[in-house]
């Protein structure tokens, strides 16, 4: 027996560690991907007999008004998450300094964090609430009416957006935190003696050492914005009449109140070609230079 | 398993997949110990409020006393149960459940997921003291669950308030517009309603419709055999447009739920709605005496009176481990006394005639409305299938807000019906 694991234990030890996660990956993300492909391909209320209707789901979905207003409101969420990246750097830099207190202010920056998604939806809920919200106690010291944000047809998906940004930029904050704390000082030094200051110290010597730090937020933040579904279904539940309901609302939407599994399906299955385009393209510039580095 | 893994399957995000793991998981838990001992009782309820839930609580303490049966209840969200039921039902089924009588009920019966309890009926002769609730129960002369209390849909106001200012419940539309004046000059908002959760919007629809085209037309609509684009809805949202266009409902109604409008008539800053005995959960315990109920206004005269009349239910489902339990523990909660009690805390009206008569005000005055009703309808999203309640209830809460695109919405609620009823 021990020799046995003496003269395999190269391979076998990776490929125990492994195990549990690879079958668990192929089992929840794998396997569950290509039964949603297939499931898209039938008329299924969830419990009962399915029956094959082709292309038929896809048809309709590209028939269906709803579908590009949530087309729409997803690359809304897209626009304004890009945000988040550049807001949590100028953050991370504000708060990099070694000032007394600022840990403190530190951890203020972090709550967004530790709350769950559920709670700033409802938090935001009760701020925009037009009868006792606190922007209406705002605009009411000026003696102004505020609107009804989440009433309004047209701001109704930005009102969530700027919820769910407040903890996205608190997300790439920390990311970019900690890359600076990794900022090689020999690097800083340099450049110093070079006379770089100011923007060009941060344009040409610390953004390019913290490259790989803003591929993982602006990527985190795209998944986080084509995937937000718990904003939509705390704040609004995609009201009002459908008009801040995004992709992966309406696949839930039609699932499980429309008893639509086979069309819910297919909505799954166009928010996963889009994000496949985009991680695509995310591995490709990613793993170029590390190919053309090594 | 197979089930299982193609119902986690529909939906790819992991979320789904915790909500499917989640509900696999109590059914292991219920389910074990059932199939250890049959001593066992397990159900899931629906029950939001504290006093009711308190009384099914003590029911179920003294009935775990008197059989030595152990009895566990678990409570969920309203909301959440509706559609954690399309899991449980199939994978960790509890031994009893609550659910809605109607088309509703008959959408898990078609697929053979709710027991046939037409014994229990026999065993208990309930059929003698139902009347005519039993039928909404009944498939095809069968019984597949007991029904519990009516809600009957209607106008609620403060008699303080109505005292005060001189006002009478209004009896017709006209009444009800010069009433919205009345109440707006008073700087009041005359009907409040909260659309955020949608269904209140088409509960006006229905009444509306059911005081212009009838029981039978409203139905025919419901069951998807007549279009959304008749003929005979033009009248239905011209008035309800103009009644918007008054001002009736006040603003922003799309940010709040039910609870908000209902607190909102009890702070004396509405002066009606349109609910059902639940009102009352709206109110302080000291003001709930304070509540007046009229039918909905008049519009066609001389219509017979159509009502929405929604009755809950409880079920035993299919795949429960104790049938003979959950039986013999229906028998005793159906009790007269048992049943009048837990019915009580939600001013819900009794469906058995042999009840005690009731000391709430507002399940009285749904009993003394009921005896001028002439049929009823249940309510929009019980009524009709729940793919096409999903888009009616979107359809109408977007016409109160945007009565001018009435013609687009009813397009789409038209497409919508053909498409399900395959009309």
């Amino acid at each position: 027996m021990s020799g046995f694991w003496r003269s395999h234990r190269a391979w076998m030890a990776p490929t125990l560690f492994i195990l549990p996660g690879a079958l668990l990956f192929g089992i929840v993300i794998i396997m569950a991907s290509i039964q949603t492909i297939w499931v898209s391909f039938f008329d299924w209320d969830g419990v009962g007999a399915m029956q094959w209707v082709g292309l038929a789901n896809y048809a309709q979905l590209f028939d269906d008004p709803q579908f590009y207003v949530s087309l729409r409101n997803n690359l809304i969420w897209l626009g304004l998450f890009m945000l988040a990246p550049p807001l949590g750097l100028a953050l991370a830099l504000l708060l990099n300094q070694p000032i007394r207190g600022m840990r403190v202010m530190k951890s203020l920056f972090f709550v967004p964090l530790v709350l769950a998604s559920v709670t700033v939806g409802v938090v935001f809920t009760w701020v925009y609430d037009p009868s006792f919200g606190l922007l209406s106690l705002l605009f009411g010291y000026f003696g102004a009416t505020a609107p009804a944000l989440l009433s309004d047809e047209h701001f109704v998906t930005f009102a969530v957006v700027v919820a769910a940004l407040w903890p996205q930029v608190a997300f790439c904050l920390v990311l970019f935190l900690a890359g600076l704390n990794n900022l090689s000082e020999d690097l800083i030094g340099a450049g110093r003696v070079d006379g770089a200051r100011g923007w060009p110290m941060l344009w040409h010597v610390v953004l390019p050492q913290l490259r790989e730090v803003s591929f993982i937020a602006l990527a985190v933040t795209v998944i986080g914005a084509l995937r937000s579904f718990d904003m939509v279904a705390v704040m609004t539940s995609g009201g009002p009449f459908g008009s801040s309901t995004v992709l992966a609302y309406q696949m839930y939407e039609q699932s499980i109140f429309s008893y639509r599994f086979g069309y819910g399906a297919a909505i799954a299955t166009v928010l996963f070609v889009i994000m496949a385009a985009f991680i695509a393209w995310y591995l490709r510039t990613l793993l170029k230079p590390e190919r053309e580095s090594a | 398993m197979k089930d299982v893994s193609s119902l986690i399957a529909g939906t790819h995000s992991r979320r789904q997949f915790m909500l499917g793991a989640g509900a696999v998981f109590t059914g292991i838990t219920l389910g074990c110990p059932a199939l250890a001992q049959s001593k066992e009782l397990s159900i899931i309820s629906n029950i939001g409020n504290a006093a009711q839930r308190d009384v099914l609580q003590r029911i179920a303490s003294e009935y775990q006393k008197a059989s030595g049966v152990t009895v566990t209840i678990n409570n969920m969200d309203h909301e959440a149960h509706k559609t954690a039921i399309r899991s449980y039902l199939v994978v960790g089924a509890p031994d009893l459940c609550f659910w809605f009588s109607g088309n509703r009920m008959k959408a898990f019966v078609k697929r053979d997921l709710f027991d046939d309890i037409s014994d229990l009926f026999e065993r208990e002769n309930y059929k003698s003291v139902l009347g005519p609730s039993a039928g909404a129960v009944t498939v095809d002369g069968k019984q597949y669950g007991l029904p519990l209390g009516g809600l009957l849909w209607g106008m609620f106001y403060r008699k303080d308030v109505f005292a005060e200012k001189g006002w009478s419940p209004p009896a017709t539309l006209d009444e009800l517009l010069a009433l919205g004046e009345k109440a707006k000059s008073a700087g009041m908002v005359p009907v409040s309603i909260g659309t955020k959760e949608m269904w209140p919007a088409a509960g006006w629809f229905d009444h509306m419709n059911l005081r212009i085209n009838g029981l039978d037309k409203h139905m025919a609509l419901m069951d998807g055999k007549m279009s959304y684009t008749d003929p005979a809805m033009i009248p239905v949202f011209d008035k309800w447009a103009e009644l918007v266009n008054a001002g009736l409902f006040g603003q922003n109604h799309t940010s709040f739920g039910w609870e908000q409008a209902a607190a909102a008539l009890a702070q004396k800053k509405a002066a009606m709605m349109d609910l059902a005995g639940f009102v009352k959960y709206g109110f302080p315990q000291d003001q709930v005496d304070q509540i007046g109920f009229a039918p909905f206004p008049e519009i066609t005269p001389g219509l017979a009176r159509y009502e929405d009349f929604a009755l809950n239910s409880i079920h035993v489902p299919k795949n429960a481990k104790n049938k003979e339990n959950a039986r013999d523990f229906l028998a005793y909660f159906y009790k007269p006394e048992n049943l009048s009690a837990f019915l009580e805390a939600e001013s819900a009206v009794p469906p058995r005639n042999d009840c005690p008569p009731s000391k709430d005000s507002l399940v009285n005055a749904a009993v003394e409305s009921l005896k001028s009703v002439e049929g009823s309808a249940q309510y929009y999203d019980r009524d009709t299938d729940p793919d096409m309640a999903q888009e009616g209830l979107k359809g109408f809460q977007e016409f109160m807000v945007k009565p001018d695109r009435r013609d687009q919405i009813l397009e789409r609620l038209e497409g919508t019906r053909k498409r399900i009823f395959k009309a």
